[in-house]
């Protein structure tokens, strides 16, 4: 088949479709070939019954009949043709999309192949091992400090929050008219000595929390 | 050139006005309704505005009447060619050189070149043509699917597209521009050709 030299992009399947349409064609150029003898066999009669000739008007009308049965029945064959054609036509379209798919299968795989179980979990042993050596690091630096130095450290802290936070360092008030200077609660020195053992004692709690939720390295 | 079917007098029929008998706006130009339109000029340059004056009266026809070809014997007895109303009809052999003279220009060519008893006529451009079909097929999403020859001129799809009930050979011709183009494919043979387009 083909008398023209047909390229590739001319698919089995495009013959396929073709040659229903071409049956098609023919069965929709059948069908007006009967309507006009319908019409014309209705004239006929009609002619023949004008002229009183009834038994042959009969018959013109028998004929017609005839045909237009068969003009029903090639209807039902173009119903079929069509709907072959049709489900073709899709079938060609979920051909397309299965493809489609398959293409973005293939990506997904590729992608993942980059990305192995292995490799992850090695990662995530490095990032604890590299959680682990920074902790190490603070903990070498914080027992290098003494509690005064920490205290310190502290302290300047507090003062810092103290400016972001808008309140003035010191309230300095007015000096009290002198009162009998006897030591009823515990000095000014005293207070400041109890507060640093104070720290003292959380900072040693928290070591040791600390210690106690060190992370796991993840088994391998 | 000063002659009665100089350019001033016809215009190029660009503009088609009512001729005088029809109330339906007409295609015949006011020239139609002039007698010796039909009597061919001896004077070269005035055959020559008479000619392009024919030729585009022609084409206009066709393309209101949607005829595809023209039966010479056929088309000189139709209005066309035979105003009634004045008793005048373009000779055969006038007829035949005005054709002649459209064919080199494009417009129309010949079903059969050794006896010229008719013409396609291209209203639209063969290349014009396969525009507007492509113009269909991609806005109707059928890039892609297969038709019929037949389905495309004469299918129920095709009934308000104007190239409805194009005449066969020159629909080939038509497709013949979009293969070149590389926008469709002609394939199968004799009664059963197909076409796919991309």
């Amino acid at each position: 088949m083909g008398a023209l030299p047909s390229s590739n992009r001319i698919s089995a399947h495009d013959r396929a479709v073709l040659n229903l349409k071409v049956q098609r064609d023919k069965l929709k150029i059948y069908q007006k070939k009967i309507s006009v003898i319908l019409e014309a066999e209705h004239s006929a009669a009609k002619a023949l019954l004008a002229k009183g000739d009834k038994p042959r008007a009969l018959l013109a009308l028998r004929r017609r009949k005839y045909q237009s049965t068969l003009l029903s029945q090639t209807d039902k064959q173009l119903e079929t043709l069509e709907a072959l054609t049709s489900s073709i036509e899709f079938a060609l379209i979920e051909k397309d999309v299965l493809y489609g798919l398959k293409q973005g299968n293939e990506v997904l795989k590729q992608i993942h192949k980059e990305m192995t179980v292995e490799s992850v979990e090695r990662l995530m042993e490095d990032t604890a091992e590299g959680i682990r050596y920074q902790k190490e690091i603070s903990d070498m630096l914080a027992g290098v400090m003494t509690n005064a130095d920490e205290d310190e450290v502290e302290e300047e802290l507090a003062a810092m929050e103290r400016e972001v936070n808008g309140v003035p360092p010191e309230v300095v008030l007015p000096a009290i008219p002198s009162a009998p200077q006897t030591a009823l609660g515990p000095s000014e020195e005293g207070e400041k000595a109890l507060r640093a053992k104070e720290r003292a004692r959380a900072r040693k709690a928290a070591l040791e929390r600390a210690v106690e939720e060190e992370p796991q390295p993840i088994a391998a | 050139m000063s002659s009665i079917f100089g350019n001033n007098i016809l215009g190029n029929n660009a503009t088609l006005v009512g001729s005088s008998s029809s109330t339906a706006p007409s295609i015949f130009p006011p020239l139609y309704d002039f007698p010796p339109f039909f009597t061919r000029y001896p004077n070269a340059s005035t055959w020559t505005a008479q000619r392009a004056a024919w030729s585009s009266l022609i084409l206009a026809y066709c393309k209101a009447h949607k005829l595809w070809q023209l039966h010479l014997s056929d088309a000189l007895e139709t209005e066309l060619f035979h105003n009634a109303a004045l008793g005048r009809r373009l000779k055969h052999q006038d007829a035949v050189e005005v054709l002649e003279f459209m064919a080199k220009e494009g417009q129309v060519d010949w079903i059969d070149e050794s006896n010229k008893t008719g013409v396609n006529v291209w209203w639209k451009k063969p290349e014009e043509w396969g525009s507007v079909i492509f113009d269909w097929i991609d806005s109707t999403g059928q890039k892609g699917s297969v038709l019929t020859l037949y389905e495309i001129a004469h299918g129920d799809l095709t009934t308000a597209q104007e190239f409805h009930g194009m005449e066969e050979g020159m629909l080939k011709k038509a497709l013949g521009v979009l293969v070149k183009r590389g926008s469709a494919q002609i394939f199968g043979s004799g009664e059963e050709m197909g076409v796919k387009f991309f």
